[in-house]
């Protein structure tokens, strides 16, 4: 059995298992990606409000999830 | 309220923010109390805890699987693929325009409530770090302990009770986690109190 079928078996598997593992792993880069995207919006001097309607979430989500992890230009 | 403590109770305090400093944590949590009473020179409370078996790497090492970074490793990978997502397509994507490592490094993952944690390796803490809510808290019920065996002083024991009776904390989870029971704590911490008075 070569590689790709492989994995079009794991892919259309009802194993649970696999399909859980899958979303874990989709997560984690959904929240790499939103630390580097937030992170380069900030750095272009984007507001928390753009950043989080841009996001579609609110400005007090986006600020509490991220805020301590840029220092603040008016410290 | 820091004028009542004893010299033992101020080094805990200090040693808290020191412990905080050195995880590169940007506050003051009960785990950073629970690893400065677990220092061999803060008196009665860290020989109680030694006592039920607590021990600072162990504590170390809890934390660092509590708060440890979710990183994008190769099980994340082959999990990925099997729905179709190809990882090194999009790392490959991020770092046209990132840079090389732009995934790799993962940045300080989101922690809520008692999982919070506002640490970046690449910028340590420095100058003055906030105490948390839980912390503050613990410290006044140290106080209170205090108030309630009617000594004029906070020792380490106090302060000890207070992080038991706070109850909410990392550090109570990782004790707990660890298989310590809170109640018999607490009553060695009492007990400790009354032989001491």
């Amino acid at each position: 059995m070569t590689e790709a079928t492989d994995l079009a078996e794991a892919a259309s598997s009802a194993d649970a298992g696999i399909g859980l593992r899958a979303v874990v792993a989709l997560r984690r880069l959904l929240e790499t990606l939103e630390v580097l995207q937030v992170g380069n919006a900030r750095r272009q001097g984007w507001s928390w409000q753009e950043i989080a309607d841009a996001l579609q979430v609110t400005r007090q989500a986006v600020h509490k999830k991220h805020a301590g992890r840029w220092p603040d230009k008016s410290r | 309220m820091f004028e009542r403590f004893t010299n033992e109770a101020r080094d805990v305090v200090v040693g808290a923010q020191n412990e905080a400093r050195g995880l590169g944590h940007r506050y003051i949590g009960t785990e950073h109390l629970l690893l400065s009473l677990l220092h061999p020179k803060r008196g009665a409370a860290g020989a109680i805890l030694a006592d039920a078996g607590v021990t600072a790497e162990r504590v170390r090492a809890d934390l660092q699987r509590l708060l440890g970074e979710p990183r994008l490793g190769q099980l994340d990978a082959a999990a990925l693929e099997a729905i179709g997502i190809d990882l090194d397509a999009v790392r490959a994507k991020i770092e046209e325009t990132f840079g090389p490592g732009a995934l790799d490094p993962p940045p300080p993952a989101r922690r809520r409530g008692r999982f919070r944690r506002q640490s970046d390796p690449d910028c340590p803490p420095t100058g003055h770090i906030p105490f948390t809510a839980r912390s503050k808290k613990v410290l006044e019920l140290s106080l209170r302990e205090a108030v309630r065996f009617k000594h004029r002083f906070i020792g380490s024991e106090h302060i000890l009770l207070g992080l038991l009776r706070e109850g909410g904390g990392l550090a109570a989870k990782v004790l707990v986690d660890g298989g310590v029971n809170l109640d018999d704590l607490r009553h060695r911490a009492e007990e400790s109190l009354r032989q001491a008075a």
